[in-house]
């Protein structure tokens, strides 16, 4: 099969911004245009990655490069929107439809917790189950109870995140914490505190995708998509679902686990191959479980291995170069390409004070409402003089 | 059941909870329990979510299990809560019952006091009391 690679990358910073989502949607898309050195009349289909932006975002947003009559579709998959619609990109080029594809992700949100309407059962909405970081709050209570995880190692994920991403002018807080400040800011849901969450907000990145020959014949500096796979959570595997039962007999392994399985096996690398990771750090706690279930350690010892400073840019496994989404904000559509656009720097050498030594291979990883999870797995190409 | 003659109480979600409320057997959650799996889940539904099998049968759960993992709810949720106001944290949790099913609802009781393994029992809780419609819904309280 042929490789199908990201050819070039564009960006608008996260944050809140008194402009449209078509302004920023297209600023990033045009950006990657730019980057891989085509123009938006060489595209032959594009998808848009979104949640919260209503029907026919996609064509909305894009008619601002310029008339066309190509597909243009709306992805959504919850948090993992962004590796659908990667993947719509990658069949759509292996299947010999396209050769040239662009896929942005756009999100224009509003501030506070996320509209819980779209997501949970009247009922659940009525009995107070809809605030989002309840669930995420009870997995790492629970993985407190069973592997000794502290607040402390909680908050030290936190703080790496933030100082991260002092340097990303991409993120929406850019500031560093200190550990007490973190271990003090106010509780939303116990024991994950206000420093340790995302916040949703606006922000888009885009992708320009094609075949390997095709972007040997134009030049610049391609990326080769080695996996990029998308499941959703099997039976009772995951609460966030939301889950109003759990199964207390079967005990199915987690979508992260599984979406990175396949993603390894698809790549032919296993985690060890991996020289940086961004991942859906919706909290302090989450990033830690995600450890353990893309096998940087043994189940369970998730909060120690951040204590001892592995996943820091400078240690063995750098998670979160950008700052993740505790830094940057989650606006959900963009979120898993803003990912791959960090994880492309990295693999350029461009990523500046965040740049992880010699990096050659990554990886992006997004999980959310559904239990939709995605893995990308990105690594350079040899470029032949 | 109702709170005055004239406001009688309305579950708040179908198949969720046993009729008659004020029942002789009580109050009880409904589960529905698949007859090729075994798998239990909350709510009378059609279909197995673990087998996809149509052979359910409704189960009336068990009132008391034990307290699997919590949290504390210190900010009003978004979207139509209809719980006190103004707003009072509560604790959420999953209560894992002996039928072999985790159950999530809220906590009745001191936030201070919720530790995993505690005891729980299930009780009726009334929403929008003064309201001309009351809703049925349920919690768990600590027992002891």
């Amino acid at each position: 099969m042929s490789d199908v690679v990201i050819l070039g990358v564009g960006i608008h910073p996260f944050g809140r911004f008194d402009k449209s989502a078509e302004e920023i949607g297209a600023a990033a898309a045009q950006q990657a245009l730019d980057d891989a050195g085509v123009k938006w009349s060489d595209i032959d289909s594009a998808y848009l990655s979104r949640m919260y932006l209503p029907a026919t975002s996609g064509a909305r947003i894009l008619r601002r490069l310029g008339g066309t009559d190509i597909p243009i579709v709306d992805v959504e998959a919850a948090c993992a929107s962004g590796g659908a619609a990667l993947r719509q990109a990658l069949l759509a080029i292996r299947s010999g439809e396209s050769e040239m594809v662009l896929v942005l992700g756009c999100e224009k949100m509003p501030r506070g917790f996320m509209d819980p309407s779209m997501i949970y059962a009247p009922w659940q909405v009525q009995m107070g189950m809809s605030l989002n970081p309840s669930y995420w709050s009870m997995r790492a209570r629970r993985h407190m109870y069973d592997h000794g995880t502290t607040e402390e190692q909680i908050a030290l994920v936190a703080h790496k995140n933030h100082r991260n991403s002092v340097s990303n002018p991409n993120a929406m807080y850019r500031k560093e914490f200190t550990l007490e400040q973190i271990m003090n800011s106010p509780l939303v849901c116990d024991p994950i505190r206000l420093l340790e969450i995302c916040a949703p907000n606006d922000g888009a990145a885009a992708v320009v995708v094609t075949t390997a020959e095709r972007a040997r014949k134009i030049g610049g500096r391609p990326v080769r998509i080695a996996a990029c796979v998308h499941s959703i959570a099997r039976y009772s595997a995951d609460f966030r679902c939301p889950a109003d039962s759990m199964s207390a007999t079967i005990d199915n392994p987690g979508p992260t686990e599984v979406t990175a399985k396949k993603a390894y096996e698809r790549a032919g690398m296993g985690p060890g191959d991996i020289d940086c990771f961004e991942v859906q750090d919706t909290d302090a706690f989450c990033e830690i479980e995600i450890y353990e279930d893309i096998g940087l350690c043994p189940r369970g010892e998730g909060g120690r291995f951040a204590a001892e400073g592995h996943t820091q840019i400078t240690g063995l496994h750098p998670v979160n170069m950008s700052g993740g989404l505790i830094s940057k904000g989650e606006p959900v559509g963009a979120s898993h390409l803003g990912q791959v656009v960090e994880v492309v720097a990295q693999l350029r050498g461009t990523a500046g004070p965040r740049q992880v030594a010699d990096a050659k291979t990554g990886m992006a990883h997004v999980l959310g409402a559904g239990g939709n999870c995605a893995v990308t797995i990105l690594e350079r190409v040899q470029v032949h003089a | 059941m109702s709170i005055a003659a004239d406001r009688p109480l309305t579950p708040i979600r179908k198949g969720l909870i046993s009729e008659p409320l004020d029942g002789p057997e009580g109050f009880r959650l409904l589960g529905s329990k698949c007859g090729a799996c075994g798998e239990l889940s909350i709510g009378t539904n059609a279909v197995c979510l673990n087998c996809g099998g149509s052979n359910l049968s409704t189960v009336r759960l068990s009132p008391e299990g034990i307290l699997w993992t919590f949290t504390i709810v210190r900010h009003p949720p978004p979207g139509d809560y209809r719980g006190p106001k103004p707003f009072v944290p509560f604790g959420l949790g999953l209560i894992e019952l002996p039928d072999g099913v985790r159950i999530m609802a809220p906590l009745e009781g001191d936030i201070a006091t919720f530790r995993i393994g505690a005891r729980m029992r299930l009780t009726l809780k009334v929403l929008d009391a003064d309201s001309p419609a009351p809703l049925a819904a349920f919690s768990f309280s600590m027992i002891g």
